[in-house]
């Protein structure tokens, strides 16, 4: 009885936190639509609408792995290699331009679980050996950008397969295949982070994992549950991209680790874990998404662009974040 | 701190004094008697790229292979994932194993400032050196004994063939896209220069709009469709400054249902870029020829090791020089579908057959 009255004031005073922090990036979001609305005409056109969302889909959908790794206050650098296996994987396993495999579905099956099992890795040495995230998922990334190398043996596999080709061409109700498959993502990541008890735990974890564990749940399972789901996810995002691009690319998920991370941050989804979540990190996805979008669109010189997106970004967070600074732990 | 120093110091004496002896001209005995005297057999060849993960690499080093099969020896390949400090790590490790006065390296350089300290670990082992790509103006291959050559690529030129090859295709007239490479390299501000100078002399073109995709298909991708959003169909060209940017447009092309409306070009001559282009779907590529990158480096080096070429016979224009690049078009593309190479080009008689121009 008595505990469960002393994390009462904390718990309230938290609540109030939430409710701040949770409106800052939608805001954001929102005065930067606004202002390059403004701006360029051409940026609020129904048709750039579209184009944004194709072009956040494969970021939300690696986000969405991300955003369950830092809820458990854990990082993950794996997506480029783990992003890299996938892509050739399933590159020369659907019908490709080097082999004659036409494994259709299930090849693209295989690439997303080959893509978990390396999760699966990252999870088993972070909870069996100790060994800080941070080492083993830089570890397994290089272990991913290794097999695609390997599969990629000189020669780029091209993809043949036309339903998988279609993912990225083809479209419902105006929007691509792709942008349904985030859309889809996401949701399903946020029913598993609100309403199953691996989405609830890693929040758990992420808060306070010796109450946690001192109070009897086994956390390592659902360390490496969280870390092969962030695999799956990564190992979609790889099967977009090929779709994309129309070839298994080692290079294919390089700039996914560090633009995933920073899309969940600006969202509202902490690196020290516990809070946040996948709708706070989605929002950031499509803050850095119509940004970059934006930029162009209002013809912000290529040499500056870099400079003025990083820019806007800070100051968007630390505007949406300064009521809390003083009890944000980011800060320090 | 101080004993090294000293040694250093005494090092350089020493080799000051050899110079001038060598100078005085009785005795050639540091330089190239002994770069004359390796048994073929004893020659050790090793290539280093970034690393095998991108097709031009990956053919580099097998036209390395290539050529150290036609003499009977084996390649040391090496890569060093684009990282400088392992790329120097490499270095010297193999410099530090035994003998290496027969040692020939054929190295890329990750950068400009990397090559002065690979040059000058190569020059006090005696191994045999020729560097591509990448190097700082004020570096001269004719100052060291055993850094034989380097070769580059005019990538003014390149930039400008592929914008000729464009505006043909766009009927010298319309509105292009340009998408530039990683800002501050020097291949994508020498291969944009090369398209400006194209504009100057075409009046009926227009750039639009220029954006770096930073040499990625992905972000080219992205770039590409939001530049179709803000042209729409003023967009009938697009000049990439490499391939991999330019099959990125290409599939943002076919994404917007343009495909074959826009005309497309890039730089390199990726295996899926020469397909696109032998297949219409892309105008124009410039191939450097990599498996011939791989190769002539080993074989010059070979050639100098063995004696059958005498540095003294190597003219400055030889030690560093742009190498001729092609232009491949649907007239052409054919013949570079299969990469080929051909050995008669690594004898030590054609070594520097595609000297193109002395290094500015």
């Amino acid at each position: 009885m008595a505990p469960l009255v002393d994390t009462r004031p904390a718990r309230s005073r938290l609540r109030r936190g939430v409710s701040v922090r949770d409106a800052g990036p939608p805001i954001a979001l929102l005065v930067i639509v606004l202002i390059l609305s403004l701006l360029s005409p051409q940026f609020r056109t129904m048709g750039n609408a579209l184009n944004i969302l194709d072009a956040a889909a494969v970021l939300a959908v690696v986000t969405c792995g991300t955003t369950f790794v830092l809820l458990l206050g854990s990082i993950d650098l794996s997506a480029a290699g783990v992003m890299g296996a996938s892509s050739l994987v399933v590159a020369v396993l659907v019908e490709n331009s080097r082999n004659n495999l036409d494994l259709g579905t299930l090849g693209i099956l295989i690439a997303v679980v080959l893509a978990a099992a390396l999760g699966c890795v990252s999870g088993l040495l972070v909870v069996l050996l100790k060994v800080p995230s941070f080492m083993t998922t830089l570890g397994v990334s290089a272990i991913g950008l290794g097999v695609a190398t390997l599969v990629f043996d000189g020669v780029q596999p091209g993809v043949v397969d036309p339903s998988l080709r279609s993912w990225a061409t083809g479209r419902l109700l105006g929007l691509t295949y792709l942008t349904w498959i985030a859309v889809v993502c996401v949701l399903l990541a946020w029913f598993v982070q609100r309403y199953t008890r691996l989405g609830r735990y890693a929040m758990a974890i992420g808060g306070a994992e010796e109450v946690l564990a001192l109070s009897g749940v086994r956390v390592g399972p659902y360390k490496v549950a969280v870390f092969t789901m962030a695999g799956a996810f990564y190992g979609l995002g790889a099967v977009m991209v090929t779709s994309q691009l129309g070839s298994g690319l080692v290079q294919s998920g390089a700039s996914y680790t560090f633009a995933s991370i920073t899309a969940a941050v600006v969202g509202g989804t902490l690196l020290v874990g516990g809070r946040g979540g996948v709708l706070h990190s989605t929002v950031g996805v499509l803050l850095l998404t119509v940004l970059t979008n934006g930029l162009v669109l209002i013809g912000v010189s290529p040499y500056v662009q870099g400079g003025v997106q990083g820019l806007i970004v800070v100051v968007a967070v630390a505007v949406a974040a300064a009521p809390l600074r003083h009890r944000n732990q980011v800060v320090k | 701190m101080v004993m090294p120093r000293t040694a250093a110091t005494l090092l350089s004496l020493t080799l000051a004094a050899l110079t001038l002896t060598a100078c005085g001209g009785d005795t050639d005995a540091d330089g190239s008697a002994a770069a004359g005297t390796c048994d073929p057999s004893d020659v050790k060849l090793v290539g280093q790229v970034r690393n095998e993960s991108n097709p031009y690499e990956a053919s580099w080093l097998d036209g390395g292979d290539l050529f150290a099969a036609s003499v009977g020896l084996k390649q040391q390949r090496l890569t060093y994932d684009g990282e400088s400090t392992k790329q120097q790590e490499q270095i010297r490790q193999i410099l530090a194993g035994g003998d290496t006065t027969c040692l020939v390296m054929n190295v890329l350089p990750n950068g400009d400032s990397d090559t002065l300290p690979i040059v000058r670990a190569a020059d006090q082992a005696k191994a045999f050196l020729v560097t591509q790509w990448n190097k700082p103006a004020e570096l001269n291959p004719a100052d060291y004994d055993r850094w034989i050559s380097h070769l580059t690529y005019d990538g003014v030129e390149s930039g400008r063939q592929i914008a000729d090859a464009l505006f043909e295709a766009m009927g010298g007239s319309g509105g292009i896209i340009a998408l530039q490479g990683v800002l501050d390299t020097a291949a994508a501000k020498d291969r944009f220069a090369g398209l400006e100078a194209a504009l100057g002399q075409n009046p009926g073109i227009k750039l639009l709009d220029q954006q770096t995709a930073n040499f990625s298909r992905a972000e080219a991708l992205a770039v590409t469709k939001t530049l179709l959003t803000k042209h729409g169909d003023a967009i009938t060209g697009i000049w990439a400054a490499n391939d991999d940017m330019a099959l990125g447009a290409l599939e943002a092309l076919g994404q917007a249902g343009r495909a074959g409306k826009v005309a497309v070009v890039g730089i390199d001559a990726v295996p899926d870029a020469v397909k696109a282009v032998s297949e219409s779907q892309m105008t124009a590529t410039v191939s450097s020829d990599g498996p011939w990158q791989g190769g002539i480096g080993l074989a010059i080096g070979y050639c100098v090791a063995t004696g059958e070429l005498d540095m003294a016979d190597i003219t400055d224009v030889q030690r560093a020089f742009f190498a001729e690049q092609f232009l491949i078009t649907s007239k052409n593309a054919g013949d570079f579908l299969a990469p080929k190479t051909d050995p008669a080009g690594f004898k030590c008689d054609n070594v520097f057959d595609r000297v193109a121009a002395p290094l500015t």
